[in-house]
């Protein structure tokens, strides 16, 4: 019978039909599926992810120190060794040495605000503020509620990190772990991942990757050089204004190091690291007749971070900073905002995470023009 | 004695032919080039790690003119062609390049734009050398890397010196055919 045939005809393609239903059905059932199992399983990707980016960051952090190693003859598993019992050293210590101290002297502050605050001597501060600015700008008044309310968000706050600090434990041991690995067979794995590109993008995925590392190693090295910088001039400055002009500064060496996190912010980083030790210095002076009657320790702390700035913009960061990171304030004061939906940690991130996304944007788009491919 | 009067030892041959450390074609490749032909085997397996080796079907590109240049390649097994691309005609074969042929080794120092493009003419397995891999062996194996570097530029002295003699050759010519002309 020829396939000409109507009669034939009719049942092939039903049958045909049936089958290509039967099949669009499969498909679309085990996309139902995978799509719920990805609905169920993103978030624990997510959680994946973070874990992995932060490793990478270590990775980039720690390699350059890997890699020196490796290069006067020790082995890159023995140089990883090394590095690890180095960064558990240093945190051991602190953690034995530094802790308890900065517990106390956080308990220390947050009690003398409650104290003060019960006694009501936040509102004299307040009003000998008041009267002082109103002898140079009639009619300007802060909120006499303003030191009590930022000092306590800002210790509530510290509280619930370093609460929270303590709960991860079991993340940071992860992330060290990643890292571990990130170090050791770091560069075989990207190896791999790189063999799975297709030829075309090949030289290009190549060079992709090779330049975003080291643009990220030296924004990362560059960004805690500058912040360590910053820390450390931070501590001997106050040290300096303890001892010339008896500011009684207490806890000098956890506000250097707030000042020298806070300086990864441009703009509004340094004036965020002055803000502890101007409230610390406050509470601290607060039963001292002179300190009441004049605020002039405030002014010498401002002029001391303010050199400690001159010396950052000027010397510190031009060295180690790379100038890829040019940002436009408007930028920076966005990416805050959106960092602050997070939380602290989230401000702290959000305008390191944006120029680690910048360099990489940069990369890709260059690598892209170069090859014609855009 | 005769060969053929050699006694064997099938225990002994075994066991002499386990011992024998066994390259594989990529490690073989690379020893046959120039810039890596006075590497120890061990020097080898380091750069071996190093490189990546791809697999390209008759005709498929592996760079094409103008690409910004960033590393070399050598052919394991397979022939690659190396064309130019003329405007309004079509691409002339330079070269046709064979098993232990390399190309593009400039690339390694200077990432400027290529100036030929090499394409696939059979299935080809060729090792591609780039620059970042360079830069990683000079940073973690200076010596190595060193070694390397040595190789690369007595390969472009041999070539720029060849160069120059033709240059020479080139500007006699040039200036016989002057002295001609001037004597008509």
């Amino acid at each position: 019978m020829s396939n000409s045939d109507p009669v034939q005809i009719a049942p092939q393609s039903l049958r045909l039909f049936h089958q290509s239903l039967f099949k669009t059905l499969v498909y679309f059932f085990l996309l139902i599926l995978v799509l719920a199992g990805a609905y169920k399983a993103i978030p624990l990707v997510i959680d994946a992810l973070f874990l992995i980016v932060i490793a990478a960051i270590m990775t980039a952090v720690f390699n350059p120190t890997v890699d020196r190693m490796e290069s006067s003859g020790i082995r890159r598993s023995y140089g990883t060794m090394l590095v690890f019992g180095g960064i558990f050293t240093v945190v051991g210590m602190g953690i034995v040495k530094g802790i308890p101290a900065l517990l106390n002297e956080v308990g220390r502050i947050k009690d003398v605000i409650q104290q003060n605050a019960a006694t009501d001597s936040l509102d004299s501060i307040m009003t000998d503020i008041n009267l002082k600015i109103a002898q140079y700008v009639p009619g300007f008044q802060l909120d006499p509620d303003l030191i009590s309310s930022m000092s306590a968000q800002f210790f509530g706050q510290l509280g619930s990190i370093l609460a929270g600090a303590l709960d991860t434990v079991a993340t940071i041991m992860f992330i060290l772990i990643i890292t571990m690995f990130f170090l050791i067979d770091g560069k075989r794995m990207t190896k791999s991942l790189i063999g799975m590109v297709p030829n075309q993008y090949f030289e290009m995925s190549l060079n992709i990757t090779y330049k975003t590392k080291k643009q990220l190693t030296n924004f990362l090295k560059g960004q805690l050089l500058a912040a360590l910088g910053v820390a450390i001039q931070s501590i001997i400055g106050l040290n300096l204004l303890n001892w010339i002009f008896d500011a009684n500064i207490s806890g000098v060496v956890l506000i250097g190091s707030i000042a020298g996190m806070a300086n990864m912010i441009p703009f509004i980083g340094p004036f965020m690291g002055m803000v502890p030790a101007i409230i610390v210095s406050l509470f601290n002076n607060l039963g001292d007749p002179v300190a009441a009657t004049n605020f002039y320790y405030i002014i010498h702390i401002i002029v001391m971070f303010l050199i400690v700035q001159l010396i950052d913009n000027n010397v510190i960061s031009p060295i180690v900073v790379s100038g890829s990171m040019e940002m436009h304030p408007l930028t920076v004061i966005l990416l805050i905002l959106i960092g602050s939906q997070i939380g602290v940690l989230g401000m702290f991130l959000a305008v390191p995470a944006w120029g680690i996304s910048k360099v990489i944007i940069q990369e890709v788009y260059q690598g892209l023009k170069g090859h014609h491919l855009i | 004695m005769k060969d053929t009067d050699k006694v064997s030892y099938p225990l002994y041959d075994s066991f002499k032919d386990k011992l024998k450390p066994k390259r594989s074609q990529a490690q073989i490749a690379l020893s046959q080039v120039d810039i890596f032909s006075k590497l120890s085997w061990q020097e080898i397996k380091i750069v071996e790690n190093a490189v990546h080796i791809r697999n390209y079907a008759p005709g498929e590109p592996i760079f094409k003119q103008g690409d910004p240049g960033s590393g070399m390649y050598i052919i394991i097994e397979g022939c690659v062609g190396i064309f130019l691309d003329i405007p309004h005609q079509a691409p002339k074969q330079l070269s046709k390049l064979g098993a232990s042929d390399f190309f593009g080794e400039i690339a390694l120092l200077d990432a400027s734009p290529r100036t030929a493009a090499a394409t696939a003419i059979e299935n080809s397995t060729i090792i591609g050398f780039y620059r970042p891999d360079l830069m990683d062996i000079l940073k973690t194996k200076p010596a190595l890397g060193a070694k390397i570097l040595i190789a690369l530029s007595e390969v472009l002295a041999v070539r720029l010196r060849g160069t120059n003699v033709e240059l020479v050759k080139l500007e006699r010519k040039l200036e016989s055919l002057m002295t001609a002309e001037d004597h008509e």
